[in-house]
């Protein structure tokens, strides 16, 4: 379809207003929290109806038009990468609370309302929903729900997936469908919403989702412990874990990060080689005996100070400084890659030795944030854009310590996702056998390969015969396909 | 229903001789009875069978420990049992990393044990003790526990499956953060091997609860059990399983309170207040415990038809008056045994055949319209062919049967014993 | 909606409520659409004038937004959600992160053209983002970098071009707004805008007009201050006061009070004849004519042997501490101006500094406190007004929803886009409503004006606003409450 009748369709469905069209507006669209990939989408649509949105795909699936979906656009992966040719479907106008129903503990949203929303939305009555990414405050349901999103309580209480209960999701071809029951558990059939959380935008686009909310915990306590080094503070997580405690955070930043988040947001922590933090939450008395016990195995550690919070505000101090990580960085560096792999915990010391020893091999530096309890790293590969050849020496760099979280047994991705960074790294973890598997899926949902193409998968392949006049995809036309 | 003679002589090269055997009475699924028994090894040989099956013709049921090849509808077909009981280690224990691998026919009450002596489980916990983890996985069981800890699709962190053309495929890993790729670990959760057959499981591990209490309450109404769990389960008692027993006089709610020594008794005091509302109030002591559960729950057998009623915890009440009204009405038994407060709840009817066939399809009729569901667990031969065992489909069959198609193009794999028909 | 959500953490840079936020786009969007429901954002207003000429690329090498503070921004989008015009449309171009993305393409890549421009005239410079962002942006410079190029090479046309010479032709004068504000008393007195506005003219205006026209305050009669005024008892401190240009024309009672609160606490007051300080300029890009303002403040307080000088006006004091920057160019003055803007201090945050020694009176009633955005997010002065207040025996001061999203005023935003303006200036006044106090205080007269007319459209009109040093003035001199309300 001509791009000029493209645009002249797409307002008669959403009115002039959610239709971006214009170059400069377009290219304020062409990245989303990774800045290292850019792509102009041909066309930007912002609908406000889950029929807006059915509309859209239909014409897109009519037309053999690639499409995106993106909600606040701050995914780590390039998960909401236009796509050559493709139109971008931007959610962030979706964001009523439709439903709150605390009787049965969930709550139905559009995919645009920001995570933060859910628990403000809540709080007041004493309850929550637990999946808190660090950037809580602007991503969007949506998103969280694509990525499968984590945060620093997922120890305890899991990620995104085990708190959505049901999603309506618009498929490839413009259909709607209801998955995971979304009132009464175990609704019979097949796990879709299980296999469409962490899709990555793969497998359809969620217009609406139900949320499991929980209680909020009666009694919270958190300290922070200062180290020598991360060795003695990966003994005292182990000592921790070890003991049958299972905190509801425990995250680990060292030296370098320390610096930079001191420099920027100043929450005034201990001059230290490492600090842990630990957050215990639950019922009163079982709190206040395991946070005793925490205690005494950070002094056994040989904890060089711990602080404990007295306060809200000072435990919320404590998690600025943490959260605010990332952003700090550039206070330290001009530019940063974030990386997000995982390795079991008790590879933890192993693997941090591994990464001081790369960081030296590549000559740039490396902070590194993580969370302690269930092994997710994120090293912060520090370098200057502007010195020739840095950039792409990080970037080997950062793939060197997945590599290495690999072959201590760990995971590509903990919670950014593979998208479009990773994609090139997954022949590393899976074999092609495996990949063909996951594709199937892929197919069974979207056998034209229209949704989000060209994520995940290094090679993707179309699945199967289209119907009607042939027309080559997009991804063909390329060369980047293969017939599967 | 003719079931094709298999010739056993290519699979004599894939397992050996002495793991193939000609299938019993006991071996039937619904009355349709195998050809043969065939007893697999490893991934590979799975494989090798899947293929074989396949070019043949030939209709494929895993099987674990055989505790639930009565779930679903009749299968179409059923050739070959493939059986899983050979692969049956636990492959690696990561103590420090919480982290379990076994082979998917490997006993859960025996992967248990062997974490219990570092003071760990998986904290799942089904009924049935010879279940394996296979089994548990495809039909997605579970127990009271699940109200703390949800259930397989959230404790599952890595499977291997093999395809009905024989495709090894891994997806997931052994860390509990993980999100490359597709969770197939959660696709195969409840698919009962309609999808492909699950060889090997990792599983995240909870540390084990240093000291229980179970406080119990007697409730003389619906109102009253639904009340109960709410208090509970809207307080910060924090429990980790609030049941319902319904069966003659026998009417409790019961609440199992785990945690540190130091933590249970100020939860057994908290859970005393909340409850005496509803009824008389009493800790149960061990004897009275093992009485009480965690099992039994409705089962089938003798003639009883067991059904799985699931509904918003909100609607615990109504789901009893439900089921409870309409087999009163038409001359049925009924004994419950439910999670109260996930409001998920196990009758066991018996009577007529016809009067509990219109129970169920009451019942059905009006949970569905209201987002729940009623499935017919087990049940005699002849009532499953009156009844559908799952229930309408939703909207989303139509993708279901992509799905299968995907995976399984031939149906090999337990044909029919799925929703709508797959 | 429901009185007792959490309070926002101050810095937190979280806003939205949701129900309000759908609650006031749905009340925005029935009152345009008149159905329930139909759209749940409100689209972006076109520019209410005709199409300019575009330049490329956008900027030119004369203190083009500066790329190392571009490089700053990481991309995250933290500053979404506490962006006002992103809240509202809900679109990329409208947030900080996608006009530091134009601004970015704009060195090199892409012209200066209407949609570019657009966006960044319907930044309101309120710097929610700067307390939000984890990377330390400095998204203040970048805008006003970014709009002394659109000034110098957009060209306007004609209708916005005189529309906006003539604010600042009336605007940064003083007399010249007296002058034309003089009919005023005429005008209300005959109430000559509710004629306009029964007979359907007033409807009929353009909307700029429009806005101006709500926005104009009662005209009271000016209440001069003295050239010296002396210290009570010991003296303390030698200061100088801003008189400024809105705050002397419509609330003279502001300076006479901030005069006497100040003597009251020990300090010599001096008020020189003076000028405006530039800052609406300055945060509009004119660059000459906020650099010309600069230096003659700097000339007139300069030599006069100050230890500090002190505003009550929060928009200026933000520019006046900015000197330095603003002047950065010039090499007479470029030090004079550092230093000088050493000495500037909002005047709560002299009077938390320097310790107050005045007994302060009871006032027992209950106050909103409005978080002026250049109070707030441009100098980080938040605790010390509140607790100004609260050194008010009896005082309650009541937290309002959302404080860190702006009313609207920013500047001349609220007359040169009244529609996003009047929206923002509504959720205001719900929010403020909602607290129940009594009055509203804030230390700045354009958010006074912004949120009275606000409030009055919303049938608020009784709840008086004030300015801290007002009441603080009551209470030193031991006035009554009532007195706060005449």
């Amino acid at each position: 379809m001509e791009r000029s009748n493209l645009i002249r369709t797409m307002e008669g469905i959403l009115g002039e207003p959610g239709v971006i069209h214009e170059r400069e507006q377009l290219r304020t669209y062409e990245c989303d929290g990774l800045m290292n990939y850019r792509v102009i989408p041909d066309l930007v649509v912002l609908p406000e109806t889950a029929e807006q949105v059915q509309s859209i795909v239909k014409v897109c699936y009519e037309e053999g038009i690639p499409f995106v979906a993106r909600g606040s656009g701050t995914g780590l992966s390039g998960g909401a990468l236009p796509v050559e040719s493709g139109l971008l479907i931007v959610m962030s106008r979706m964001r009523r609370i439709i439903e709150v129903d605390l009787e049965n503990l969930r709550m139905v949203v559009e995919p645009g309302v920001i995570n933060l929303w859910v628990t403000n939305e809540v709080a007041p009555e004493g309850y929550y929903y637990a999946p808190d990414p660090a950037s809580q405050s602007v991503s969007s349901i949506g998103g969280n729900l694509a990525e499968n999103s984590g945060g620093v309580h997922c120890l305890k209480y899991g990620f995104t997936t085990n708190h959505v209960m049901g999603a309506e999701i618009v498929l490839a071809d413009g259909t709607m469908v209801n998955v995971g029951g979304g009132k009464a558990p175990d609704a019979p059939g097949y796990e879709l919403l299980g296999a469409f959380v962490g899709s990555e935008g793969t497998l359809g686009i969620a217009t609406k989702i139900t949320l499991r909310l929980m209680r909020k915990p009666e009694s919270v306590r958190t300290l922070l412990a200062a180290f020598e080094d991360t060795e003695e503070a990966g003994g005292a997580v182990s000592g921790i874990i070890g003991a049958g405690i299972i905190p509801a955070a425990i995250e680990m930043m060292d030296r370098l990060t320390l610096e930079a988040v001191e420099k920027t947001v100043k929450p005034g922590f201990p001059d230290a080689n490492a600090v842990l933090i630990v957050e215990l939450d639950g019922p009163e008395d079982e709190v206040a005996s395991q946070f005793d016990k925490v205690e005494k195995i950070c002094e056994d550690s040989k904890a060089s100070e711990i602080r404990i919070a007295e306060s809200d505000d000072q435990r919320a101090l404590f998690w600025k400084g943490r959260k605010a990580a990332f952003g700090a960085m550039g206070s330290v560096a001009n530019d940063y890659y974030v990386q997000d792999a995982v390795v079991p915990r008790t590879e933890l010391g192993a693997v941090l030795k591994k990464i001081d020893n790369l960081s030296e091999e590549y000559g740039l530096r490396v902070a590194n944030v993580f969370h302690a309890g269930d092994g997710n790293l994120h090293p912060l590969v520090l370098y200057d854009n502007d010195v020739e050849g840095e950039a792409k020496r990080a970037e080997d760099l950062a793939g060197a310590i997945v590599f290495a979280c690999l072959d201590h047994g760990g995971s590509l991705t903990g919670e950014h996702g593979i998208g479009e960074d990773k994609k090139k790294y997954m022949p590393k973890m899976f074999t092609d056998e495996d990949m063909d598997t996951m594709q199937l899926l892929r197919c069974a949902f979207d056998p034209h390969h229209l949704c989000n193409p060209g994520k995940i998968f290094p090679t993707p392949r179309l699945c199967g015969e289209r119907p009607g006049p042939f027309k080559m995809h997009p991804l063909q036309k390329a060369g980047l396909v293969e017939q599967f | 229903m003719e079931t094709k003679k298999v010739d056993t002589h290519g699979l004599q090269n894939i397992v050996g001789d002495e793991n193939i055997r000609e299938a019993t009475e006991d071996d039937a699924i619904d009355g349709i009875r195998p050809s043969l028994v065939v007893e697999p090894g490893s991934a590979e040989e799975t494989s090798e069978v899947l293929k074989f099956a396949r070019s043949e013709g030939l209709a494929v049921s895993p099987r674990g420990g055989g505790t639930k090849m009565g779930w679903g509808n009749p299968p179409r077909a059923a050739d070959i049992v493939l059986s899983l009981s050979r692969m049956n280690e636990v492959i690696e224990h990561v103590p420090g990393d919480q982290v379990v691998r076994v082979r998917a026919g490997a006993k859960l009450s025996y992967v248990q044990q062997t974490l219990f002596r570092e003071n760990q489980m998986i904290a799942l916990d089904p009924p049935y003790p010879d279940a394996t983890v296979g089994g548990v996985i495809a039909s997605n069981d579970s127990g009271p526990r699940r109200y703390k800890y949800n259930t397989v699709r959230d404790l599952i962190i890595g499977t291997t499956v093999v395809l009905a053309d024989g495709t090894i495929a891994k997806s997931g890993g052994k860390v509990v953060k993980n999100v490359a790729g597709y969770d197939f670990g959660k696709l195969f959760a409840g698919s009962l091997g309609t999808l492909g057959v699950i060889v090997e499981a990792n599983f995240r591990l909870h540390p084990l609860p240093e000291s229980a209490r179970t406080v119990a309450v007697e409730v003389g109404s619906y109102e009253a059990a639904q009340g109960a769990a709410h208090a509970v389960v809207h307080s910060q008692v924090e429990p980790t399983a609030v049941e319902l027993h319904w069966d003659g006089d026998k009417k409790l709610v019961s609440v199992l309170l785990e945690s540190i020594p130091e933590g249970v008794e100020a939860k057994e005091e908290l859970a005393h207040v909340l409850l005496k509302p509803f009824g008389e109030v009493r800790t149960l002591n061990d004897d009275e415990y093992d009485d009480l559960g965690p099992v039994p729950r409705p089962s089938g057998g003798n003639g009883e038809v067991a059904v799985k009623l699931s509904a918003p915890p909100a609607e615990l009440a109504s789901t009893m008056e439900i089921v409870l009204g309409a087999a009163e009405r038409r001359g049925v038994k009924a004994r419950l045994r439910g999670h109260a407060a996930t409001a998920i709840v196990f009758a066991g009817l018996s009577g007529g055949e016809g009067s509990i066939a219109e129970v169920v399809e009451e019942a059905r009729e009006i949970m569905v319209r209201r987002g729940g569901s009623v499935v017919v667990r087990e049940a005699p031969e002849s009532f499953k062919t009156k009844v559908d065992a799952w229930g309408p489909a939703g909207d989303h069959l139509a993708l279901s049967r992509a799905l299968k198609d995907k995976f399984d193009a031939a149906g090999t794999l337990n044909p029919g014993r799925f929703i709508g028909g797959i | 909606m429901s009185d007792d959500k959490p309070n926002v953490p101050n810095g937190s840079g979280n806003t939205g409520q949701p129900d309000d936020i759908f609650e006031t786009v749905r009340q925005a969007n029935v009152d345009e659409v008149g159905e329930e429901g139909t759209k749940t954002a409100v689209e972006p207003p076109k520019s209410p004038t005709k199409e300019g000429k575009t330049s490329f690329p956008a900027f030119d090498a004369h203190h083009p937004p500066d790329k190392d503070l571009i490089n700053d921004c990481v991309h995250c989008g933290f500053c979404l959600p506490t962006c006002p015009t992103y809240v509202l449309f809900g679109e990329e171009m409208d947030s900080p992160r996608g006009r530091i993305y134009l601004m970015n393409k704009g060195l090199t890549e892409e012209p200066m053209n209407e949609q570019m421009t657009r966006h960044f005239d319907l930044c309101l410079g309120c710097m929610a983002c700067v307390t939000s962002c984890p990377s330390g942006v400095q998204y203040d410079k970048l805008i006003e970098a970014t709009r002394s190029q659109v000034e110098r090479r957009y060209e306007r046309s004609p209708e916005d071009k005189a529309f906006r010479e003539m604010i600042f032709q009336l605007f940064p004068y003083p007399n010249r707004l007296r002058a034309a504000a003089a009919p005023m008393r005429f005008y209300k007195k005959f109430d000559i805008g509710g004629k306009l506005r029964k007979s359907g003219i007033m409807g009929r205006m353009p909307k700029r007009i429009q806005a101006m026209e709500a926005l104009l305050p009662d005209l009271p009669k000016e209440e001069k201050i003295p050239e010296i005024t002396p210290p009570k008892g010991e003296k303390r401190y030698r200061v100088g006061i801003l008189t400024g240009c809105v705050q002397r024309v419509f609330f003279s009672k502001v300076n006479a009070a901030t005069a006497r609160v100040l003597a009251a606490e020990g300090c010599e007051v001096v008020a020189p004849k003076q000028g405006c300080c530039g800052a609406l300029s300055t945060h509009a890009g004119r660059e000459d004519e906020s650099m010309s303002f600069a230096k003659q403040t700097i000339d007139t307080f300069e030599n006069l042997d100050l230890d500090y000088v002190i505003i009550n006006s929060a928009g200026c004091g933000s520019t006046m501490k900015e000197y330095g920057h603003i002047l950065r160019d010039e090499p007479e003055y470029a030090e004079r101006a550092k230093r000088f803007s050493e000495k500037v201090r909002d005047v709560s945050e002299f009077l938390q500094e320097v310790g107050t020694v005045a007994e302060r009176h009871p006032l027992p009633t209950t106050v909103a406190y409005h978080d002026a955005c250049h109070l707030a997010h441009a100098q980080g002065i938040r605790a010390q007004p509140r607790k100004t207040l609260t050194d008010i025996p009896g005082m309650e001061v009541m937290e309002i929803k959302e404080p860190e999203v702006c009313c609207g005023s920013a500047g001349i935003f609220n007359m040169v886009e009244p529609d996003t303006a009047g929206q923002l200036g509504e959720r205001k006044a719900k929010n403020v409503a909602a607290t129940g106090a009594k009055m509203i205080v804030t230390s700045n007269p354009g958010c006074t004006l912004q949120i009275q007319g606000s409030l009055k459209k919303m049938g608020y009109g009784e709840m008086p606003a004030r300015h801290p040093m007002e009441v603080v003035d009551a209470s030193i001199r031991g006035e009554s409450v009532e007195s706060l309300f005449e």
